[in-house]
């Protein structure tokens, strides 16, 4: 494939650059894949465009260096940016107020979820530094994954809701956690203090950064209407200056659009009407992140060593996720069944979770690797399997609208939601 | 209570003998009304009644909370009451209730006769073989039927009597229509009506009005007559604008859009219960099968203008605005108002026929300012939490 990547770039003098055009045939193959995929056999949309990435990545496509700098890197911030503003903006605190089983259940699955993986790869003799580290990323489910889901089977309900909002929590917690343990990777940590303060660091920067996102954004809402056009442009330009000024100022991006939608949502509790107007744009961004995340997977070395240990994650994660989410359920307002179906929708991890690898590849010249190594196969396999596993788990719930669907996956009658 | 959805009627012909009239208290009431879930991100219609029925079903209440067609749908009725204060404390008791449920399940509740901007097709039939059955029977139309009335049953005291009642009501469905209001936008556009949800109750076949007999027993004769057709089954197939309800022993009114307040049902309650009793008392007149001829355009008046709608009289064809209509009727039955205890409900009432506001005004009022239906919703979900 280089080779006539090589041949073609000799002629072809793009106005753009080559990659560009690369990346725009890719995203155009991986655009039909998911349509003619989700048409054919019901499977999500998101499958196509990572089994397009894949496939891209396993060939050799030269548009993914990992680690990922420049253009690619922002592009992948903005589009998880994005999505976590508009998933933070789902969460209303009071809702905790009211229920506060809802927050035990995030709190524990996370804190499940982090001690299982690191506890699976531990038993399987990998180093302690290497198993927090995956320990900490599998904390992070999918919003991304999981709103092309719902957005694909037009689902609401309980299920839906619920697992949106865990996701979104945990991607909080991963985020800060690494963003701050990623910088003592190398440094022995003595006190609590120590540990602590890098934490308070990047939460009270990110909240700065999505502060002032939030404000601008309220002081806009009182001019303009939530569902013109010009307020989505809006939106995703101020996006952008935040995930490019957010790690400037040693916070996190996402951690930044997250706190700064859950912040809006407490300063203007007036309807969401955006995502909707986002459209096109939004979603062919979240598309490119699919791809671009499959794409760089796709090129981390497989062994057997190497997917015993990927096994072992996803397995311990999957478990940990339900078993969290289901022990906390009592007085939830959801019925044991539900609760295991909310957490087999948190399967999927995506974008957050390479972004988190990221991080730690940049920290750390010799953990980095060996963290990436069995982080990002397991990236791209919940990438895929999670999807599908959250398809399946919203189907089973009955909150999908689509009827045209994944008829095969739907419960006999008998079998309905609780 | 039952739902106000149509019955499906797939039974081979068979005479069936319409069920004895149950005694009740003359003037008792008992109120249902059915409501909207909505969640909290953009208060489109969430599927969550299940989980409500589940937590609902920890409070000890008056009254019932069951299931509606669709899954987005709760109904709540109260016991068999005596005035429209007792019915405005059990509402309001329930109200508590399903507010504090929602707010466990991060979603609200909204009264108003339809949800103005949800889409039909994304409704999800509610997990019951009888919704399903409908479901098969109406296709579409049971998920267009994603619509929110209240219900008034009055207590009769014997069944003739029920049929006088009636029938003497029937002249006063376009003040009740007018007066509850409450659906002007329906698929996110303004209908131009005060009251869209009626019309989707005019698709299904078995709407309309009673037939016009004041005799209990040859209503009878009537109803084994159709029952013989295999057309009905039961006097639940029916869904008129009123129907008489045996096993209650009430008649039941089913025209009202569910107002935004539970105040506001409850002062409709107290309306319909001071008519009775001026009917019961003083016989003030005798309807007549004629006075069907003005029915349908008297109703589709008050559908389509609400407050501001013409009111043909029956009797001597006078056209008038029906706000005045409604205010002379509420003169006329000041003084039963006042012995029932409904006079603060019915003086509220009065001053809104006066003014000309009503549920739909209210609603329009907030799109005009708002812009934006999802934001009021919330301002409706915000409304029907309130004190009373």
């Amino acid at each position: 494939m280089n080779e006539i990547m090589a041949i073609w770039a000799d002629w072809l003098k793009p106005s753009a650059g080559l990659p560009t055009v690369q990346w725009s045939i890719l995203m155009a193959v991986a655009a039909a894949a998911g349509h003619l995929l989700q048409r054919h056999t019901g499977l999500p949309k998101v499958v196509g465009y990572s089994a397009v990435g894949a496939l891209a990545g396993l060939a050799g496509f030269t548009g993914g260096a990992w680690p990922l700098q420049g253009i690619g890197l922002f592009l992948l911030e903005l589009g998880v940016s994005v999505v976590l503003f508009e998933a933070g903006g789902r969460i209303a605190l009071r809702w905790f107020r009211h229920n506060p089983m809802v927050l035990l259940q995030s709190l524990l699955e996370s804190t499940l979820t982090a001690l299982a993986v690191y506890g699976a790869l531990r038993w399987m003799d990998v180093s302690p530094r290497v198993a927090e580290a995956i320990g900490l990323i599998a904390v992070a489910a999918s919003p991304a994954v999981l709103s092309r889901v719902i957005m694909d089977m037009r689902a609401s309900g309980p299920v839906t809701e619920r697992a949106l909002a865990l996701s979104t929590l945990s991607c909080l917690y991963a985020l800060t956690l690494v963003s701050a343990r990623a910088g003592l990777l190398h440094r022995p940590v003595t006190t609590l203090w120590e540990t602590l303060y890098p934490v308070a660091v990047v939460l009270g920067l990110s909240f700065v950064v999505g502060a002032v996102l939030a404000l601008s954004l309220r002081m806009a809402l009182r001019v303009m209407s939530p569902t013109s056009e010009n307020t989505s442009m809006m939106l995703i330009a101020l996006i952008a200056a935040a995930t490019a000024l957010a790690a400037h100022f040693g916070g996190s991006a996402p951690l930044a659009a997250l706190l700064g939608g859950m912040l809006l949502k407490q300063l203007n509790p007036r309807p969401w009407a955006w995502p909707r107007q986002l459209g096109t744009a939004a979603s062919l961004l979240t598309m490119l992140t699919f791809v671009m995340v499959s794409v760089v997977a796709a090129k981390a070395d497989w062994s057997h060593a190497v997917a015993g240990l990927v096994a072992a994650v996803v397995l311990a994660r999957g478990a940990a996720k339900i078993a969290g989410v289901v022990a906390a359920n009592w007085g939830s307002g959801t019925t044991w069944r539900q609760a295991v179906w909310t957490g087999s929708a948190m399967s999927p991890m995506s974008s957050v979770a390479l972004l988190l690898v990221q991080q730690f590849m940049t920290s750390s010249l010799t953990l980095g690797p060996r963290i990436a190594a069995i982080a990002l196969p397991a990236i791209l396999l919940m990438e895929v399997l999670g999807a599908i596993i959250c398809t399946v788990a919203i189907h089973r719930a009955r909150e999908s609208s689509r009827t045209d669907i994944g008829d095969a996956w739907s419960p006999a009658v008998g079998d309905m939601r609780g | 209570m039952e739902s106000d959805a149509p019955r499906a009627a797939a039974a081979p012909p068979a005479e069936v003998a319409l069920e004895p009239f149950q005694q009740s208290a003359a003037l008792s009431l008992g109120v249902e009304l059915e409501l909207q879930l909505v969640n909290t991100h953009d208060y489109d219609l969430a599927p969550y009644s299940e989980e409500m029925l589940r937590l609902m079903s920890r409070y000890e209440l008056p009254g019932a909370v069951v299931p509606e067609m669709t899954s987005s749908m709760i109904e709540i009725s109260t016991g068999v009451c005596t005035s429209a204060d007792q019915v405005l404390a059990e509402l309001s008791l329930i109200r508590d209730a399903l507010v504090k449920s929602a707010d466990r399940l991060n979603i609200a509740i909204v009264g108003g006769g339809t949800h103005p901007f949800q889409q039909w097709h994304e409704r999800r039939i509610y997990d019951k073989p009888r919704f399903r059955e409908l479901s098969e029977l109406y296709g579409y139309l049971s998920k267009q039927f994603t619509i929110f009335g209240q219900h008034v049953h009055v207590g009769c005291p014997d069944p003739d009597a029920a049929l006088l009642m009636l029938h003497r009501m029937s002249r006063y469905i376009p003040h009740f229509i007018a007066l509850s209001a409450s659906s002007p936008f329906v698929q996110g556009q303004d209908t131009q009506f005060d009251s869209a949800r009626l019309n989707s109750v005019f698709a299904f076949p078995m709407s309309g009005r009673a037939p016009f007999t004041l005799s209990w027993t040859e209503f009878g004769h009537w109803f084994a007559r159709t029952t013989r057709t295999g057309v009905v089954r039961s006097m639940k197939d029916f869904y008129w604008d009123i129907r008489p309800k045996p096993e209650y022993g009430t008649i039941e009114i089913r025209v009202f859009d569910t107002p935004l307040t539970v105040s506001r049902a409850a002062a409709l309650a107290g309306f319909v219960q001071s008519l009775a009793s001026w009917f019961l008392n003083e016989q003030p007149f005798m309807p007549q099968e004629d006075d069907y001829m003005v029915y349908t355009y008297n109703r589709f008046q008050a559908c389509r203008f609400g407050l501001e709608a013409v009111y043909v009289d029956p009797v001597t064809g006078l056209h008038m605005p029906l706000r005045e209509h409604i205010m002379m009727t509420l003169r006329q039955i000041g003084d039963h108002a006042r012995q029932l205890g409904a006079s603060y409900g019915v003086q509220l009432l009065a001053e809104d026929a006066e003014a000309g506001t009503n549920d739909a005004r209210w609603l329009r009022e907030k799109h005009q300012r708002e812009r934006l239906l999802a934001e009021v919703v919330r301002q409706g979900a915000g409304k029907f939490r309130g004190p009373v």
